[in-house]
């Protein structure tokens, strides 16, 4: 493959690792780097998400050519043939252009072989370290061996170099000689301590000795440079005040012989001046006497760090993609008004999902670490962090109000309610599809009460440990509550990974944030660079992850105009059709089984084994998983040329990759090698057993071909709105034809009357930019005025039939289905519409500004109602857009006339994100917000030409009455996903008519269908700029099957024995993944292959046997559970 | 009640322009040590001034307790200058002759007229003041056991400082100032 159809993805977390799948499915060779020692990101420490209030990153696994990876659980590991992972690796420099650019990597340096570590945990014994534990947030304490996450596969173990203190004792220990101290590396950084004073130098002698560094000492400026004539040092330490030569004069010398060399001043506090006079001729730092050790090791560590990392690595590849994810607000700084670090049990609410978590340290038991008594009552506090001025954080984080509420739901579970939880909000920003409907049954359902208060300061109560809040009501009534722990919901801020993006020349926001393109929130202004995830700010899981599939898809687009098409190779090995031939190869893990150390113990299972004429050899070999055992494992292979392959070792998961390979060299398909895990078996009958029943499944396998299925490389598009022309653009541009269908005259959905965001881009310009660019590309073909009366087949062959007045009726065969149909706004039912030409809808106003055919001018008074019908039943989901739109529009009147009143009666500003600016913004120029209850709505009357708005005052506590001379009711959004179009397409929607996507959070743009894609508003109410994301991931997912010229199956996957079938029906029910249907003309059950991902539910509930799975056939395992008891 | 924006509110405006990005989360009014004792709480307050309830406002006694502990200021998450805000309210109350408090409006003065003459409070002295001007023969019997106890921790001189009228000359320059930038 072409170098450049490579692609970097700098960040594994949870949107790092989406992008890398996206480019690998769709057959890039990714380079996925990470500066942590783990991948995961921060979903590593959170186990339960929203709305499940499980996991389930699973379902981000390939469900295409799924044997490519290993099924394995996502938060231990990610194991994919076309993605290489590279952990504890930063990027120093990004160099080049799209299509080719030159990266410079350093790796931080491995103590630990993870070749050869075996994950026994010996050193973690030994270590005589405790510091405090990142992974459970600093509640606890680990060694300075450790693993950075207990669950992760294979588990690595990681030397913290800064904690550690070279004592030894782990390296003395490892069974597998795994780990080796950089000791003779640290021996190597040489530092010259220069100080008059004999008590300065032995000390510091003696702290860097300790630390295993060389340090030599002189006495004076002469000697120093004498000694540096000698001999190369890395880094001198020098007092000022010496006699003769001093620190300086020193400083200068040396610096104009040896310019490279760091050097750090000693001085008292009187000379700091002069220190810092030092640093501006070339010192590095300089440390203040008298000394604090911490503080010197530090200073001396950060320069033995780059010493050390000289292990730069460079890398070609076609495109960059930044997860750099996001970093949370320390309460602990500026006022800290919550004495958040002070008392222990006000808590963050990172630190808090630890507690609640079955690997925290508490091991998921609610109770207070500060006294282990068991938690009562606790109090979460929004926006800490968030939508506040005082520390230049003008913006809403986004995620805070849904993860506290899914907190406290989980607490009201564990705790069968017996907790009392509350939340103290401002706003309660529930702007997803089924985030309104999550809250209100948190409320109604769990009893966790919602207060639309701001505790302003929290105090120790009287009871030891317990905590007061102070709050005032809405009323104005003063309150005071105790709480035994409170959680604060701490806000956003950008990742550290900020500042390498800005070392590549990718813009900041003015909080710190990536700026990213306006309409493209995946691009930046470098081209083949791309952001995904949460690194450009304020994003949830699941907008993280449609963003990182937007990513991919628009790196997948450079390097597509780099190079030109992605082949596969694809090794279709001969399979077997006579007697087995099986090696048995049985790891001792570096002699750590203590079982077979005894000769006799294995000599004795060889020979049982053996005595089986399938078996040609068995032998015991060291540590397979190592470079040295693969290579004997090789030996034994090319010597006796077996059929199949048995591996007895460890975590079977991580051997997929190696086994192919073994495989392709030895000539066999990989399904005739087989690892079987005896780690943690204890008895030698258990390893026997285990054995056995690995040769019983190799016999018995039968000859599995992949079916295939040839893929009609087109795609067809629905709708011509903004996310249907971004995603038939970006598939066009793939090389690859499209067919986008659009109900109406003209392309280009609600941007025909959008004027602009509210940033100010204009919608306008969107438009006349992308239109052409679609009319004229020679790929698509649009079809206007055009329905879609009826779509069927699978992934890669559909065939739909569309109907246009002009052109009559049209059949299409595609591989991929887009619905693009977008959404619309609702018609309002309440406050007076339709009744007075002086109320309009939100879009009616927009139209009126557009076409000049209301006058700000001549407004004296306007009046905003949010929430027309949304947020309630029959709609209660929020639109996610309306918010904004009023702020849009209340600045713009504002900015036309500023003598407008206006007054937006609101239940809660959804403003998330940057939009939280806008909402300053408008209070300040004089716009009067007012709370309003659902209970309690504002009433329009309307006599004659006047309309007049009466609202309760819920702080003033009266009601108010005003004359509008207009009043603009916010409707929301309602899908066009029309039933017959669901019906059509054979996908589901939700109560409310959106798209059902396969999953909100992990597959949020697929249908349970595979093939079948949405975005846009029909997806879910969104911007524009969004909708642009989910085309662009949409696409993305739709080119995984395009860029196939035939799909094929995994190898396990169902088959029906027709003959024993009596056609109950009952697989087709039990199968998740829609892959069985009934064939009404041959009366057989039919199984896609391609659907099916071979879960075995068909075959558990098959009375007759009939369904069964391949690979895992009936008489193979009663074979296998046989050998299991003999 | 129909909102008012009108002229007669403009004396307001100030005030509004300080509190206008004011989202009414409460912080303020929690903050408050002398909340208890308004008539109306700060947020309510802020309320008013944005709904331009001139009236209401000026016949309050709210920001004539502020006692400027800060506390608000330091916590509101808008940044609003809150503390600020109840001394122009003061200060506009004074300029538009809209007094109502009368014993806040002569605590106030002669406690300035004490400082104008000292440069410092004389609490003897402002007493005195204070009990004359407010015209009311048993007022300082009411206050009587505060006086014991200030007298016994020796809070109490009856001895006027030296010099006097030390102030006199910047009284003058800021009344002056204050005329000429009206």
């Amino acid at each position: 493959m072409d170098k450049n159809g490579r692609a970097m993805v700098v960040g594994a977390g949870i949107a790092g690792i989406r992008a890398a799948l996206e480019l690998a499915e769709t057959g890039h060779k990714v380079l996925l780097i990470d500066k942590s020692p783990h991948i995961g990101g921060i979903l590593s420490q959170l186990d339960y998400q929203f709305p499940s209030d499980h996991c389930g990153m699973c379902r981000m696994l390939p469900m295409i050519d799924r044997d490519d990876s290993s099924q394995y659980c996502l938060r231990k590991g990610l194991f994919h043939e076309n993605i290489e992972i590279l952990l504890s690796t930063e990027i120093i420099s990004i160099d080049g252009e799209p299509g080719n650019f030159s990266i410079t990597l350093r790796r931080k340096s491995d103590w630990v072989d993870s070749q050869r570590c075996i994950g026994c945990g010996i050193c973690v014994s030994v270590c005589p370290v405790d510091v405090s534990d990142e992974f459970n947030e600093g509640l606890s304490y680990r060694k300075a061996i450790y693993l950075p996450v207990p669950h992760a596969v294979p588990s690595p173990y990681t030397i913290d170099a800064k904690a550690c203190t070279r004592c030894g004792a782990c390296e003395a220990i490892c069974p597998t000689h795994a780990i080796s101290m950089s000791s003779q590396e640290r021996k190597q950084f040489r530092i010259l301590v220069v100080d008059d004073e004999m008590i300065v130098r032995s000390s510091l002698m003696e702290i860097l000795d300790t630390e295993g560094y060389s340090a030599e000492m002189a006495e004076s400026g002469q000697k120093a440079l004498e000694k540096l004539a000698q001999q190369p040092y890395q880094l001198m330490l020098t007092d000022i005040k010496m006699p003769g030569m001093d620190g300086v004069e020193l400083l200068q010398k040396a610096k104009s012989l040896y310019p490279d060399l760091p050097v750090v001043m000693m001085t008292a506090y009187a000379t700091v001046e002069t220190a810092v006079e030092a640093m501006k001729i070339g010192a590095l730092e300089y440390l203040i006497k008298p000394f604090d050790t911490e503080a010197i090791i530090d200073k001396v560590f950060k320069v033995y760090e780059k010493f050390e990392l000289v292990h730069a690595r460079k890398e070609e590849v076609g495109a960059v993609i930044l997860t750099g994810g996001t970093a949370f607000f320390d309460p602990k700084q500026d006022k800290n008004t919550y004495y958040y670090g002070l008392l222990p049990n006000v808590m963050t609410s990172l630190e808090f999902e630890r507690i609640f978590s079955g690997t925290g340290p508490t091991q998921g038991n609610l109770v207070r670490l500060s006294d282990g008594k068991p938690i009562r009552k606790i109090a979460w506090l929004q926006c800490v962090g968030s939508r506040d001025i005082q520390i230049n954080a003008d913006f809403c984080s986004s995620v805070c109000c849904m993860f506290s509420i899914k907190e406290a739901r989980i607490v009201k579970e564990k705790s069968n309610g017996s907790i009392e939880t509350v939340l103290f909000y401002m706003d309660m920003r529930t702007d997803g599809k089924s985030f309104q409907r999550y809250r209100d049954q948190a409320e109604s359902l769990h009893g966790i009460r919602f207060e639309r208060a701001k505790v302003h300061s929290i105090a120790p109560d009287a009871d030891a440990g317990d905590l007061m809040l102070r709050y005032t009501d809405i009323s104005g009534k003063l309150h005071e509550e105790t709480a035994d722990m409170v959680v604060l919901a701490v806000g956003q801020r950008p990742s550290s990974a900020a500042k390498l993006a800005e070392s590549v020349g990718i813009g900041l926001n003015s909080w710190g944030f990536v700026q990213t393109s306006p309409f493209s929130p995946s691009k930046t202004n470098r081209p083949g660079i791309f952001i995904g995830g949460s690194f450009s700010g304020l994003k949830d899981i699941s907008e993280s992850v449609i963003q990182a599939s937007a990513a991919a898809f628009n790196a997948s687009k450079t390097i597509q105009r780099a190079t030109c098409n992605v082949q596969r190779a694809k090794t279709d090995a001969p399979l077997l059709q006579k007697p087995p031939r099986i090696l048995v190869a049985v790891c001792v893990c570096g002699n750590k089984n203590p079982l077979l150390r005894g000769a006799g113990v294995c000599q004795e299972l060889v020979k049982e084994w053996m005595s089986d004429p399938a078996v040609i050899v068995a032998e015991f070999t060291d540590q397979i998983c190592s470079e040295q055992g693969e290579k004997s494992l090789a030996e034994l292979v090319g010597k006796h040329k077996p059929d199949q392959v048995l591996i007895a070792a460890c975590l079977p998961y991580v051997y997929g990759k190696r086994r192919r390979e073994l495989s392709q060299r030895i000539g066999i398909d990989p399904l005739l090698t087989e690892v079987v895990d005896i780690s943690s078996l204890s008895d030698s009958e258990m390893i026997r057993c285990a054995v056995g029943m690995g040769i019983e499944k190799l016999r018995r396998m039968e000859d599995l071909p992949i079916e295939t299925l040839p893929v009609k490389q087109k795609a067809l598009v629905v709708g011509g709105g903004i996310a249907g022309m971004t995603a038939a653009l970006g598939i066009a541009d793939h090389g690859f034809e499209v067919d986008l269908v659009e109900q109406g005259e003209k392309l280009g959905g609600n941007l025909l009357w959008l004027n602009s965001s509210i940033e100010g881009y204009s919608m306008q310009t969107l438009l006349e930019e992308t239109l052409p660019k679609v009319e004229k590309h020679p790929l698509i073909h649009v079809h206007t005025q055009t329905r879609v009366v009826s779509s069927y087949g699978q992934a890669g062959d559909f065939i739909t039939t569309i109907e246009s007045k002009e052109t009559g009726v049209q059949t299409i065969g595609h591989g991929v289905s887009i619905l693009a149909v977008g959404g619309t706004e609702a018609i309002p039912t309440a406050y007076g519409y339709g009744k007075s030409s002086n109320i309009v809808t939100q879009k009616e106003l927009e139209e009126k500004l557009r076409n000049k055919t209301l006058d700000p001018l001549k407004l004296g008074t306007v009046v905003m109602i949010q929430c027309v019908g949304s947020r309630e039943e029959p709609r209660n989901y929020c639109s996610r857009v309306c918010c904004p739109t009023s702020l849009k529009h209340a600045l713009y009147l504002k900015e036309q006339n500023p003598d407008i009143d206006i007054y937006v009666l609101y239940r809660d500003m959804m403003s998330c994100g940057f939009a939280e600016a806008y909402y300053t913004q408008a209070r300040k120029s004089g716009v009067i917000f007012i709370q309003y209850d659902p209970s309690n709505k504002p009433e329009v009357k309307i006599s004659g030409n006047e309309v007049r708005v009466i609202a309760d005052e819920p702080i003033i506590g009266k009601k108010i009455e005003i004359a509008a001379d207009l009043l603009v009711l916010a409707a929301g959004i309602v899908p066009n996903l029309s039933n017959s179009l669901t019906h059509a397409f054979g996908v589901s929607s939700d109560q409310d008519g959106f798209f059902q996507e396969a999953d909100s959070k992990w597959r949020p743009t697929d249908s349970m269908t595979e093939g079948i894609f949405a975005c846009g508003l029909a997806h879910s109410p969104r911007s524009v700029s969004e909708s642009v994301a989910t085309a662009e991931a949409a696409a993305q997912r739709a080119l995984r099957i395009l860029t196939k010229n035939q799909l094929s199956a995994g190898r396990v996957t169902a088959k029906v024995h027709h003959s024993l079938c009596s056609l109950c029906e009952r697989c087709i029910e039990a199968c998740p993944y829609e892959a069985r249907m009934i064939d009404p003309e041959e009366e057989k059950v039919m199984v896609n292959p391609a659907r099916c991902q071979g879960c075995g539910s068909c075959a558990t509930v098959c009375p007759n046997g009939a369904s069964y799975i391949q690979g895992f056939s009936r008489q193979q395992m009663l074979a296998v559970i046989d050998a299991a008891f003999i | 009640m129909k909102t008012e924006h009108s002229e007669a509110s403009d004396i307001l405006a100030p005030v509004r322009k300080m509190v206008q990005a004011c989202i009414q989360c409460g912080t303020c009014t929690g903050s408050c040590p002398n909340a208890f004792a308004m008539d109306y709480t700060p947020r309510h307050l802020w309320r008013m001034v944005m709904m331009g309830l001139t009236d209401e406002i000026f016949n309050s006694l709210t920001f004539y307790l502020c006692s400027a502990c800060y506390s608000c200021t330091l916590r509101c998450p808008r940044g609003l200058p809150l503390t600020e805000a109840m001394e122009t309210l003061k200060q506009i109350a004074v300029k538009e002759n809209r007094l109502v408090n009368k014993p806040s409006q002569l605590f106030y003065r002669n406690f300035m007229e004490s400082v104008r003459r000292h440069g410092r409070v004389r609490e003897t002295e402002f007493m005195t003041l204070y009990f004359m001007d407010m015209k009311h023969p048993f007022l300082p019997f009411r206050y009587m056991p505060l006086g014991l106890k200030l007298l016994r921790k020796g809070k109490l001189s009856f001895q006027l400082p030296s010099g006097g009228n030390t102030l006199d000359a910047l009284f003058r320059k800021a009344v002056e100032a204050e005329e000429a930038n009206p």
